[in-house]
């Protein structure tokens, strides 16, 4: 139950109410208060302070001032009219609770509208400096505009300038040829027909001095001197053919510095390919269509090692190698063979061959690496070259450390290494 | 590899375009005048060129050819002023040379190639160097020929790849070293990265080297001196300059390389004002104007005694992008220092002024 405050005092004017309002010791904020048109509340838990107006109240202009234990409030009346007392006298409960929700709704409205004046501002202020920024920017833009204008300009005037020029040049040369024709052309033609009959020959040193003298004539003779010339030409040049080498290249397009590397790649492997279909060829042409195909000749080989014909299984493995040397089972099943027929440095490479082709080392190809650790080991201590075989071992027993048996043979690769490192 | 500085480098200002309904391969600028071809290809696959003047700031229509075959490339190289016949190249390996007053029937014509003759040039025609005036072409089918319009049907010089070679494709030709009537070599740039250089006067292969990419476009800083520059664009946005003066006799020309763009260098061509300045077009669409710097000393000697050349340095002067499509041919006028033409894949052809060139 809050505890109510009663003991306002309070005086008024026409136009004003002062209330003042002692708070008992408590400390007030503005968000203890909350006024509306014709309600006005103070509540600072467990306090508590209501009063519905005798008559609406300006609530915007009216002011609160916390101080000195009490609140002073200054409220403007919306009409000018002296009232009988602060507050209604006769409330009931349910006028009081409706116009409490009333005075809250009103509150949030009020709220909401500040809030979308607020943002309508905010909103014009930030288009205003976008404007100012962007005429700021359009001036800059006109002025460069404006010299690059100026320097066209002055180009294009010049630029009519030089035409006009040339034109007239041109007229007043045509015009300067005709009259020349007219008074020269008889004279000028006689010597000229002379000077066709000695120049057939030709020979370099004349023709130049003969040049030099009909260049002494002004302008007008032009087109003479230049006929002159072009019979002076020397001749077409005596016919011949150069041959020409390229520089290689395979592929019929352009040559581009940044394709290189793919083309390098592009054409090793196609060397590749070739030198394996060429191999199929050379030595393989009587042999059956199945015989040809990598992993028929693997099942071959897989059968003829359960049957315990070991050469054989070698040749088939061979064989598949030849025509596809890709596949790591072919040499891990080749290694098994070797290690039967105790050629262990051929078992220790093919193993080792089948451990390059099956990088990366992935989950899927676990098994294959097991194995292939596991027959190197075995060579390896076959030859003597225990510590190695142990490596193998070990590397086998990292990929699957639950197989018994790598375990047990590790154990006693360990027991013979220690034997004779004691005994030595 | 720095820019020139601020305020004082030259700009590249879009003067004028032209929308075009067909596909551009070459544009040339007519010498002597305002005016500017544009040779290319129909979208049915017959040859167009168009003959434009330049009016203010657009490019009037004065002239538009049809021809059967596609037409890859041009040059007004090998004709005298008075003339300016145009000498084309087409898809079908056709070496034409037109006379545009009267363009129907060809004032030269031959079957030079089996195959699209990809680059041509001239030289000996419009008053520059000496000589007789001969065209070259280079076509897909790897050889490349030297063609003279006085003499008819058979080339004067074939360079053709040895018995029982597999070809490749010859991207690109040039003229060099013509200054006096006798001298002239061929350059030409091949898909494989080789760059072959040809002596017409020895009639010999005179040097050949590879640059690892295809070689798009070779050309030298100028045709009618003795043998200077030469600069050889490529795939992957890399371009090789060579010192031509001085050749080793093992190791060649000493070059410097520069990789610009990440695409390909379509074209290259020096501004016939100052041989050391030249444009590369891309295929990203944009232009890069570089100049090049000498060494203090060009050549010096080896280890055995013999002269080696020394390369000098290269500095981007200006870069600029004007499409989304590679930048395919690229034209300076002869008479209009840092007037130039490009067209593009984009069926557009532009007319760009080169400002401040004169300050460089």
């Amino acid at each position: 139950m809050p505890v109510w405050l009663r003991e306002h005092s309070w005086r008024q004017t026409l136009s004003a109410v002062y209330l003042s309002l002692p708070l008992r010791g408590a400390r007030a904020t503005p968000a203890n208060i909350f006024c509306s048109e014709q309600y006005l509340k103070v509540s600072i838990p467990p306090f508590l302070f209501e009063a519905i107006l005798y008559a609406p109240i300006d609530d915007t202009n009216s002011t609160a001032k916390i101080g000195n234990g009490n609140i002073f409030f200054t409220l403007y009346k919306k009409e000018p009219a002296m009232w009988d007392s602060l507050t209604l006298a006769n409330a009931d409960k349910e006028k009081l609770q409706d116009l409490r929700e009333n005075a809250v709704l009103k509150a949030h409205e009020k709220a909401k509208e500040e809030t979308e004046a607020k943002k309508i501002t905010k909103q014009e202020n930030k288009k205003y400096a976008l404007e100012a920024t962007m005429k700021l920017e359009e001036a800059e833009r006109k002025r460069i505009e404006d010299l690059k204008e100026k320097e066209r300009q002055k180009v294009t005037k010049e630029l009519e300038l030089w035409k006009n020029q040339q034109k007239d040049g041109d007229k007043y040369k045509s015009m300067q040829k005709k009259g020349a024709l007219h008074e020269e052309i008889e004279p000028l033609k006689q010597r000229k027909n002379e000077k066709i009959n000695k120049t057939q020959i030709p020979n370099e040193g004349t023709s130049k001095t003969r040049l030099k003298s009909t260049k002494g004539c002004d302008g007008s003779c032009s087109i003479f001197s230049q006929n002159l010339k072009e019979e002076l030409l020397p001749a077409p040049r005596a016919a011949a053919t150069i041959k020409v080498n390229f520089t290689p290249r395979v592929f019929p397009t352009a040559l581009r510095e940044s394709r290189v590397p793919e083309e390098e790649e592009w054409l090793h492997k196609q060397a590749e390919a070739r030198r394996i279909i060429n191999s199929d060829l050379s030595e393989l042409e009587d042999l059956k269509e199945e015989e040809k195909n990598p992993d028929w000749l693997k099942d071959k080989g897989n059968k003829m090692f359960a049957m315990g014909d070991y050469l054989g299984a070698v040749n088939a493995y061979n064989l598949a190698v030849k025509l596809n040397s890709k596949l790591p089972v072919l040499y891990l099943n080749r290694a098994a063979c070797h290690l039967k027929l105790r050629n262990l440095h051929k078992a220790i490479e093919d193993s080792s061959k089948a451990l390059e082709l099956l990088t990366p080392p992935v989950p899927d190809n676990e098994n294959a690496r097991v194995k292939a650790h596991v027959r190197r080991g075995t060579a390896f201590c076959q030859l003597e070259l225990y510590t190695e075989g142990l490596q193998d071992y070990e590397a086998a027993l990292k990929i699957d450390p639950r197989n018994k048996n790598i375990e047990k043979d590790a154990e006693k690769i360990r027991h013979l290494i220690q034997g004779t490192v004691q005994s030595s | 590899m720095s820019a020139a500085l601020g305020p004082e480098r030259p700009q590249v200002v879009a003067h004028a375009q032209q929308a075009l309904s067909y596909t551009v391969f070459d544009c040339k600028w007519v010498p002597r005048s305002a005016r500017l071809l544009c040779l290319g290809s129909a979208a049915r696959g017959t040859g167009v060129v168009q003959l434009y003047e330049l009016h203010g700031a657009r490019l009037e229509l004065l002239r538009e050819i049809e021809k059967p075959k596609p037409i890859k490339c041009g040059t007004f190289g090998a004709t005298s002023l008075q003339q300016r016949y145009l000498a084309t190249g087409d898809f079908d390996g056709n070496l034409n040379i037109w006379n545009l007053e009267a363009p129907e029937i060809p004032v030269y014509s031959v079957k030079g190639h089996k195959e699209i003759i990809n680059s041509i040039d001239g030289v000996g025609g419009l008053g520059i160097g000496e000589g007789a005036p001969e065209i070259v072409t280079g076509s897909r089918d790897g050889t490349v020929k030297v063609w003279d319009p006085r003499q008819n049907d058979t080339p004067v010089a074939n360079m053709e790849p040895v018995q029982g070679e597999s070809k490749r494709d010859c991207w690109t030709v040039a003229f060099g070293n013509a200054y006096n009537q006798e001298e002239r070599v061929v350059c030409a740039g091949y898909d494989n990265g080789d760059i072959k250089l040809f002596d017409l006067k020895t009639m010999s292969l005179r040097w050949e080297t590879n640059i690892k990419n295809g070689v798009c476009s070779v050309e030298f800083d100028r045709k009618d001196i003795n043998m200077n520059k030469l600069v050889a664009t490529s795939l992957e946005g890399k371009f090789h300059v060579f010192d031509m003066r001085t050749q080793h006799p093992t190791k060649g020309f000493a070059s410097v390389s520069e990789k610009a763009q990440k695409s390909t260098i379509w074209q290259v061509r020096h501004l016939p004002q100052n041989r050391d300045i030249f444009m590369t077009s891309g295929g990203s669409g944009s232009l890069h104007l570089w100049k090049y710097e000498y060494p203090a000393q060009r050549s010096k000697k080896d280890s055995e005694g013999s002269e080696m050349g020394v390369a000098g340095s290269l500095s981007l002067l200006q870069n600029v992008t004007l499409s989304t499509q590679p930048i395919s041919s690229l034209d300076w006028s002869p008479d209009k220092k840092g007037l130039c033409v490009c067209g593009a894949f984009d069926q557009t052809v532009r007319v760009l002024i080169v400002t401040k060139l004169n300050k460089i």
